[in-house]
């Protein structure tokens, strides 16, 4: 494991005292089938324009699938992109929004 | 928002991004991942679709643009399964090897469903009709990734088929799939599936091997100016055959240029 990954790893489930606690999702299935049934509900297609991401959900830039975790994101936080296999750490996006870079 | 409820549960939740790299790596590049998946949006569709799909009505012009539309889609997939299969042997890790293998039998297929819809739109003589209307851009861009292959190049071949091919054919399918009939969008809605593992592993492998090596990176950015054209009309003609204008080109292209951007190969 590299030192990206262990800064992005060091936030996870933990809640700086200064910040406020993390808000929590319940999750399910969306009709997403391109990973093993297990992992479904943690992936949804993205519907274009008219769709928004909840506070939980980033896209993953390489293969534009929106990405799903059970607590609300935070920039720093290590998500996985497992249709197209691409890790990623959660940032803040120009215009305010979160968004996923690529960790090599 | 889709299917996302705010929940009051404070307890941790398992879930996929808590894996450790090795962990999550292991199982994405797993045949079992691969089976598991495939399964979930191909095991109800034989050739690549809902035999209970209704065929649309083409017209002799509708079905005659179609025709030449796929013929190029058998060349750039036959090209990838004939160069995975060369990058099987190549494979510096077993998960890369496990990987690149179900690569070749994604490609495989891919191969299939499109000769089998050409059959069902009635060509008759499938080898002639793809080599008389096939762009030969691609047979081009055919030669070069094979002729890496075989020069034993897995970061030039891995560039050139899943970063460069995969994203041109996922941009293709994406835009068709919204254009196409039913029969032949429900095809590409696979075909786009399984791009998605082809593109992500391509982009991933070489992000990892580029980082510690600016000499390659230096090298692969040289190839990549030297494909350019190439890659610019391959994706040209295919963008006429799709009957598209040519301001409508260069958005089509945007997926490409972040990849390539993202892993530092910009020039």
């Amino acid at each position: 494991m590299n030192d990206d990954l262990d800064t992005a790893n060091s936030v996870e489930f933990e809640t700086d005292s200064d910040e406020a606690p993390r808000r929590r999702f319940e999750l399910e299935e969306t009709g997403f089938r391109e990973v093993p049934k297990r992992w479904r509900k943690f992936y949804r297609l993205w519907d274009g324009p008219g769709d928004t991401l909840a506070p939980n959900e980033v896209i993953c830039p390489v293969c534009k699938v929106v990405i799903r975790s059970h607590r609300e994101l935070r920039p720093g936080d290590r998500v996985y992109c497992m249709p197209c296999m691409s890790r990623l750490v959660v940032a803040r996006g120009p215009d305010g929004g979160l968004i996923a870079d690529v960790l090599y | 928002m889709v299917g996302t409820g705010e929940t009051g549960d404070t307890g941790d939740a398992w879930e996929p991004h808590l894996l450790d790299e090795d962990e999550f790596l292991r199982e994405v590049q797993s045949f079992e991942f691969w089976f598991e998946a495939i399964e979930g949006y191909l095991g109800d569709r034989p050739n690549g679709y809902d035999p209970d799909l209704v065929e649309a009505e083409l017209d002799d012009a509708e079905r005659d643009q179609l025709v030449t539309i796929l013929c190029n889609y058998p060349v750039g997939e036959t090209a990838a399964l004939e160069a995975s299969s060369g990058l099987v042997r190549l494979a510096a890790t077993n998960p890369s090897q496990i990987f690149m293998a179900t690569q070749v039998a994604d490609e495989a297929r891919h191969v299939e469903v499109f000769r089998r819809r050409l059959e069902h739109l009635g060509v008759s003589d499938l080898d002639t009709t793809i080599a008389s209307r096939a762009n030969p851009e691609l047979l081009e861009f055919k030669r070069t990734l094979l002729g890496f292959v075989d020069d034993g190049q897995w970061d030039l071949a891995v560039f050139a088929q899943n970063v460069l091919l995969e994203t041109m054919e996922d941009t293709v399918f994406r835009f068709h799939q919204t254009t196409a009939d039913p029969v032949t969008a429900q095809i590409l809605e696979g075909v786009i599936a399984d791009e998605r593992r082809h593109l992500g592993f391509g982009e991933n492998d070489l992000g990892r091997r580029l980082a510690g090596d600016p000499q390659r990176r230096a090298q692969l950015t040289e190839v990549r100016a030297r494909l350019d054209p190439l890659v610019l009309r391959c994706f040209e003609a295919t963008y006429r055959d799709l009957g598209l204008r040519p301001d409508e080109f260069p958005e089509l292209g945007r997926s490409y240029l972040d990849a390539v951007e993202r892993l530092g190969l910009g020039g």
